[in-house]
């Protein structure tokens, strides 16, 4: 640990001794994490949600959704052997569309908080390793500002004005806009969180060692700070898809979101157009309410029991 | 302690006027043509366009109308809207109170409430209280806010018919003064206990995970000390403490309140600034969303520089920093 | 072992917490016992409420748009002239009777009206209003007034000049406005003028307006028809379609005309409320661009009218009227151009465009677009395959519908959604393949038919300067243009007629709409509070929000049995009544008491109900607090 540079053999020992203590480290995760009941809940919940959509055109055939396909199909059926989640006012199946939807509400909410992982933790690291340089206080200024812009009349405005392809084609009108601006709306939470996680990790006195020792920057970020910021990055990423998940049905309802598609959102709004409320059409929809509701509780069940088991304090504590 | 609270300030002012700069451009870049959205493309003569693109501050490069436009925000001219020509800052004024009667109430009801949850769930860990306390609140933090809205609507509105089911007031009731004023509390009950619902469980689960935290640090440090568990200690600044997040959570919470309730203004028709939002999308109206726009954000950037100033009066730890 | 000063605290807070919530309770209970007596009390006023979905935009005329800006105003200002509800002909308003022909009318104006300020309303008014509103080219106006001159010979003798023929005349049905108050506005400030404290002239005026509300209007005593029976007409506001619904079925409003076709069948089976069904010329189409705007930006197959032909063979106008309007409606072979029915163009069955799927594959295969590659899309006669943009609206609900219609053709359609000035614009640059939006004719067809002549396609000057031309088909024909040219000016209305079905005729062979269907009004109220509606045209139209809004003069409460409309034999509650011309009396049916509904009834569930609440609130959190008092907890 002295020297600056150590002989190849030493380097490969060291490596897959860290590859070693990963593993167990993980192994020991696992094991922790089985012992937190909801967190188990939430993963099975979320396996049984994601096989479903992944799975989705071999459980319903989408033609049980195409308005023309349908047509002489009664409308407005309840649940039935036939449909069992009834149809709609245009004689769509509603299942099918259920589990259809999945796919679109799963997909926006995981990208969506994967570009807000990403944008939050490089500003965070960024800020929390630079704490006090003029770098951070810009870095911070932008995190504030972007808290700051009220993100659904933004999203409303936004989604409504781009509707040609954007930023070199990147972001088309429909989901890519969607997620675009979901994404960059929800970063600054992780950014926080992160910068201050950093910030009480750099204090801390092995950090201060090892640079007195003579290690560079890069060695004190990988070795020292990254291991102890993953488990805060992955618990807050998993906190932060229900917030995106969230926010593409209030889009979807609110009628912005991509029209071409079916999502949960997008049916709870059909819903209400067509009148499901006053008919009493339970079965149209409370199945896509309920849908977010599990996904989004899902999340974060296992967002929290990893909080728990990867914030140090909160560990401690368990003994 | 002052010094920090004048730097502060000048933070925000600088990011009221990035606010204001963001604002301006975002909307520029949305073509829209105040006089096609005014007059849906009904033939009017080149002047009468002169006249109203005059009106509009839209004569001149951009640089001279950006400086038009910042004078006017400081004169409190703000435009007028492009749907019905009115002026913004009357419709805002008549828009604002619904919101913060409705938005302001609910905070703190699920605050209260949400903390009291988020206290009992904390103190009984472990125990079928805090699973029931907890389970409640997350199933009420997963739901989306429209989606219970619904549910009320026609439950609480429709079927037991015991609440109005949109507006804001009878339009045919002479009631005025405290009367009226029980009528308007009437018709925002169930738009505000769709809210408040809402907004609850996210105080619950911090309140509680917060508690659970300091009472955790507290605890091993009394222990240490006096070498046993004692589990009847709780340390004169446990709830302090943890009241620390929540008062963040509460007081940047205010600042969003403006902008919370769109969907559920929509729902309950109440004619407050969540609904001018959504209104003013379709067309869309530039000054009104400008306007609105500018007031959520100042309001975030405000209950921000609150939020710091409380915290740092509460934690002496970040004071001495 | 003793509590510490610490958990105190919080204790302290919470019950503190729980009181104030258990105020709120109660303050709850009160505020529902109390609104209750509030309503109560203000029966002693016949008050008629409409629910609405969309706000009056704005009260002044020279900015307003919106249909129900219209019906405000239908009730606030007079008109020289209106339309009767059987059909359309022209009867006096203000104008007692008149004489002249051709060019040159002289119209007899009651004597001894006023204002609702007080002020004398004399012929001095309209040919102020005539003459000012031709200069300045008032929005709402000018369309009637563009090449009148008026002059007032004395307070109730006015004489007007056309400088053209206009067929239209002897009608005037342009909204007076009062000179007293509009002299001292300059034509500067007129868009911004507060027009709501104009007084008015007309059956109601209007007293309050609450943006995103209610709009109050109070019967005028001295309306020339002789006072309403209602004393006041309640516009109320519902962002919300359910809660609307809702809203008439628990009798917080007593009338619609905003109720979706997907929620009409809650009324359809309940006595207590009848359903009319009318339509006044509106209908839907999809515009396939033939390419005759020259900035281009179009699918250039579109060009060839076999296409079109082929496209309009292949809509299910059957299948969008079932599901899109839930069968309310019916399919139009082409554009409306007037209100009235009688200006409908009769197309022979086998000239229509009829849905027949193959024929539509056939006429394409004979066009030589075929799929020659096998991918299931046709190709144009450069190879391409054939992707046609289809633009909707937001609140579009046709859209699907009619992308999978046109896709069986062997088509590739994309979607795309726009606001109306999004898509405004859009048409206007000619970038489009094809879009779904629909029309409200006038009652004359003259504006409706002056859209489609060619220079009203938008050229460079006007995308760049913002004022758009009317001609959404982007289609030219000059045969059409000569003909418009024509009815115009042509006094004899059989010529006329014949000279309007001709274009028509034009229209429809060339595919420059491809009509969907005439979706109709749908109105309903509540038999038990009120009756004495109108429909315009009496045997088909709607009876809110018609073109003359006859109906709100002309209810009156119903004390017993039930109330109904005037609307030819659409009403089965109504008895066949000879109407003496301008309104009639209303149809009674004498059948059995009904009970007029109270909401006040339900307040004993309700305070039973809320005290429950409150108690087990109290108690609740009561339970909580104390039991965090004691400290047994697991640890």
């Amino acid at each position: 640990m002295t020297a600056t540079t150590s002989p190849p053999t030493e380097r490969l020992a060291s490596r897959r001794i860290a590859w070693i203590r990963r593993r167990r480290a993980l192994a020991d995760l696992w094991r922790r994490f089985r012992r937190d009941r909801p967190g188990l809940f939430g993963l099975v919940v979320l396996t049984l949600i994601v096989f479903m959509a992944v799975a989705a055109p071999l459980i319903a055939d989408p033609a049980r959704f195409d308005l023309l396909a349908v047509r002489d199909i009664e409308e407005w059926q309840s649940p039935n052997s036939s449909h069992w989640f009834g149809t709609d006012d245009n004689g769509r199946d509603v299942f099918a569309m259920f589990v259809h939807g999945s796919r679109v509400s799963l997909l926006v909410g995981l990208t969506a908080a994967a570009i807000a992982i990403v944008i939050g933790s490089l500003f965070g690291l960024t800020s929390g390793y630079t704490a006090g340089s003029w770098l951070d206080r810009v870095l911070n200024r932008v995190t504030e500002w972007f808290l700051v812009i009220p993100f659904l009349p933004l999203a409303i405005v936004l989604v409504s004005v781009l509707d040609e392809p954007t930023l070199f084609g990147l972001i088309k009108p429909g989901l890519g806009v969607i997620v675009f601006v979901i994404g960059i709306t929800s970063w600054p939470g992780t950014a926080r969180v992160i910068r201050a996680q950093v910030m009480s990790v750099k204090e801390r006195l092995y950090v201060d060692r090892a640079r007195a020792l003579g290690a560079n920057d890069r060695h004190v970020i990988t070795r020292h700070i990254l291991p102890n910021v993953t488990g805060l990055i992955v618990a807050n990423a998993t906190l932060t898809v229900p917030i995106t998940i969230l926010t593409e049905s209030t889009l979807s309802f609110l009628g912005l979101g991509d029209p071409t598609r079916q999502s949960w959102g997008r049916i709870l709004n059909e819903a209400k157009q067509a009148g499901a409320i006053t008919r009493n059409a339970w079965w149209y929809y409370l199945p896509a309410g309920i849908g977010i509701l599990l996904v989004v509780l899902a999340f974060t069940l296992i967002g929290q029991a990893l909080e728990t088991i990867l914030n140090p304090k909160l560990r401690e504590r368990e003994s | 302690m002052l010094t920090l609270i004048l730097r502060r300030l000048m933070a925000g002012v600088v990011m009221i006027l990035f606010v204001l700069s963001f604002n301006f451009f975002l909307f520029r870049v949305v073509e829209s043509d105040p006089v096609g959205s005014l007059y849906r493309g009904r033939n009017i003569s080149a002047e009468q366009r002169e006249r109203i693109q005059e009106r509009y501050g839209l004569n001149g490069s951009k640089p001279e109308q950006f400086v038009k436009y910042v004078r006017e925000m400081a004169r409190g001219n703000f435009g007028y809207s492009y749907a019905n020509n009115r002026p913004v800052s009357t419709l805002i004024r008549e828009k604002l109170w619904p919101t913060l009667w409705l938005v302001g109430i609910s905070t703190l009801l699920s605050t209260l409430l949400g903390t009291i949850i988020g206290i009992w769930s904390a103190w009984h860990r472990g125990s079928w209280r805090d699973y029931l306390g907890t389970g409640t609140t997350m199933l009420l933090y997963a739901m989306p806010d429209f989606w219970l809205a619904m549910i009320v609507l026609v439950w609480f509105g429709r079927e037991m018919g015991w609440f109005p089911l949109g507006g804001l007031e009878d339009p045919s009731s002479d009631a005025v003064g405290l009367t009226k004023l029980l009528e308007n509390i009437h018709h925002l009950v169930l738009p505000g206990l769709v809210l408040t619902l809402s907004y609850l469980g996210e105080y619950a689960l911090v309140m509680r995970s917060s508690l659970i935290e300091v009472m955790g640090e507290d605890y091993l440090t009394v222990a240490r000390a006096k070498g046993l568990r004692d589990k009847f200690v709780r340390s004169r600044h446990a709830v302090r403490n943890a009241m620390l997040p929540v008062i963040t959570l509460i007081t940047l919470n205010f600042g969003f309140v403006l902008g919370g309730a769109i969907a559920v203004e929509s729902i309950f028709s109440i004619p407050g600034l969540g609904n001018a939002t959504l209104a003013a999308s379709k067309g869309p109206d530039l000054p009104m969303l400008q306007a609105l726009f500018l007031l959520f954000s100042v309001s975030v950037i405000v209950m921000n520089i609150v939020a710091e100033i409380l915290y740092m009066y509460f934690d002496p730890r970040v004071r001495t920093r | 072992m003793a509590h510490t000063t610490a958990t105190d605290r919080p204790i302290r807070a919470a019950r503190r917490a729980s009181a104030l919530i258990a105020a709120a309770a109660v303050l709850t209970l009160s505020t529902t016992l109390l609104a209750g007596n509030a309503r109560a009390q203000s029966d002693e006023k016949i008050v008629f409420t409409v629910g609405v979905t969309t706000d009056i935009d704005s009260f002044n005329l020279n900015v307003g748009y919106t249909v129900e800006a219209y019906e405000a105003w239908n009730l606030h200002y007079p008109t020289l002239t209106d339309f009767t509800d059987e059909d359309f002909a022209p009867q006096g308003a203000l104008a007692e009777s008149w004489e002249g022909a051709g060019q040159e009318y002289t119209y007899t104006i009651r004597d001894g009206l006023v204002w609702s300020d007080g002020e004398p309303l004399t012929a001095e008014d309209i040919a102020y209003t005539i003459n000012r509103s031709r200069d300045e080219e008032w929005i709402n106006h000018s369309s009637i007034t563009a090449n009148l001159t008026a002059e007032a010979l004395d307070p109730t003798t006015l004489r007007v000049t056309s400088s053209v023929k206009d067929p239209r005349l002897p009608a005037i049905p342009m909204y007076v406005v009062p000179k007293h108050v509009y002299e001292t506005v300059s034509a500067d400030d007129m868009a911004s003028h507060d027009a709501t404290k104009d007084p008015g002239a007309g059956p109601f005026i209007l007293t309050e307006w609450k943006t995103e509300q209610f709009w109050r209007m109070e019967a005028n005593d001295n309306y020339f028809r002789g006072r309403p029976a209602v004393d006041e007409v309640v516009f109320k506001y519902y962002s919300d379609q359910d809660a609307l619904v809702a809203a008439l079925q628990a009798g917080e409003v007593d009338a619609s005309a905003n109720i979706d076709a997907d929620n009409i069948s809650e009324f359809d089976g309940d006595d207590t409320f009848t359903v009319i069904y009318g339509n006044q010329g509106t209908f839907s189409e999809l515009s396939v661009n033939p390419g005759d705007n020259s900035q281009g930006g179009h699918n250039p197959v579109l060009e060839d009218l076999q296409v079109r032909i082929a496209i309009a063979h292949s809509i299910d106008r059957e299948l969008l009227i079932d599901r899109v309007l839930d069968g309310h409606g019916q399919p139009a072979a082409t554009m409306t151009p007037g209100a009235s029915p009688s200006w409908d163009l009769d197309i022979p069955e086998d000239e229509q465009y009829l849905y027949d799927l193959d024929r539509a594959n056939q006429i394409l295969d004979d066009a030589g677009y075929v799929d020659s590659d096998g991918n299931g899309i046709r190709e144009d006669t450069a190879g391409n395959d054939i992707d046609l943009r289809l633009f909707i609206l937001d609140d579009a609900t046709n859209g699907e519908f009619v992308e999978g219609m046109v896709e069986e053709l062997g088509f590739d359609v994309t979607v795309r959604v726009f606001d109306s000035g999004q898509l405004g614009t859009k048409i206007a640059e000619g970038d489009y393949d094809m879009f779904l939006w629909g029309w409200t004719p006038f009652v004359d067809p003259d504006p409706m038919l002056s859209y489609f002549t060619c220079d009203q396609i938008s050229g460079p000057e006007e995308v760049e300067s913002g004022s758009y031309g009317y001609n959404d088909a982007s289609w030219c024909n000059e045969e059409y243009d000569e003909l418009y040219k024509r009815q115009n000016q042509e006094l004899d209305p059989d010529v006329r007629r014949d000279l309007v079905q001709q274009m028509l005729k034009l229209f429809h062979d060339d595919a420059a709409y491809v009509a969907l269907y005439k979706a109709e009004d749908i109105n309903v109220f509540n038999n038990t509070r009120f009756g004495g509606f109108n429909c315009q045209p009496t045997d088909t139209g709607p009876m809110l929000f018609t073109n003359s809004s006859s109906s709100y003069a002309n209810l009156v409460r119903v004390e017993s049995g039930v109330g109904a409309a005037n609307c030819g034999d659409r009403d089965p509650n109504a008895t066949p009544v000879d109407e003496p011309g301008e309104g009639s009396t209303p149809a009674t049916d004498g059948g059995a008491e009904v009970e007029i509904e109270d909401s006040s009834d339900n307040n004993t569930g309700l305070i039973v109900g809320g005290v429950a609440i409150g108690l087990a609130l109290i108690a609740g959190v009561g339970f909580a607090v104390r039991r965090k008092g004691s400290a047994d907890d697991r640890d």
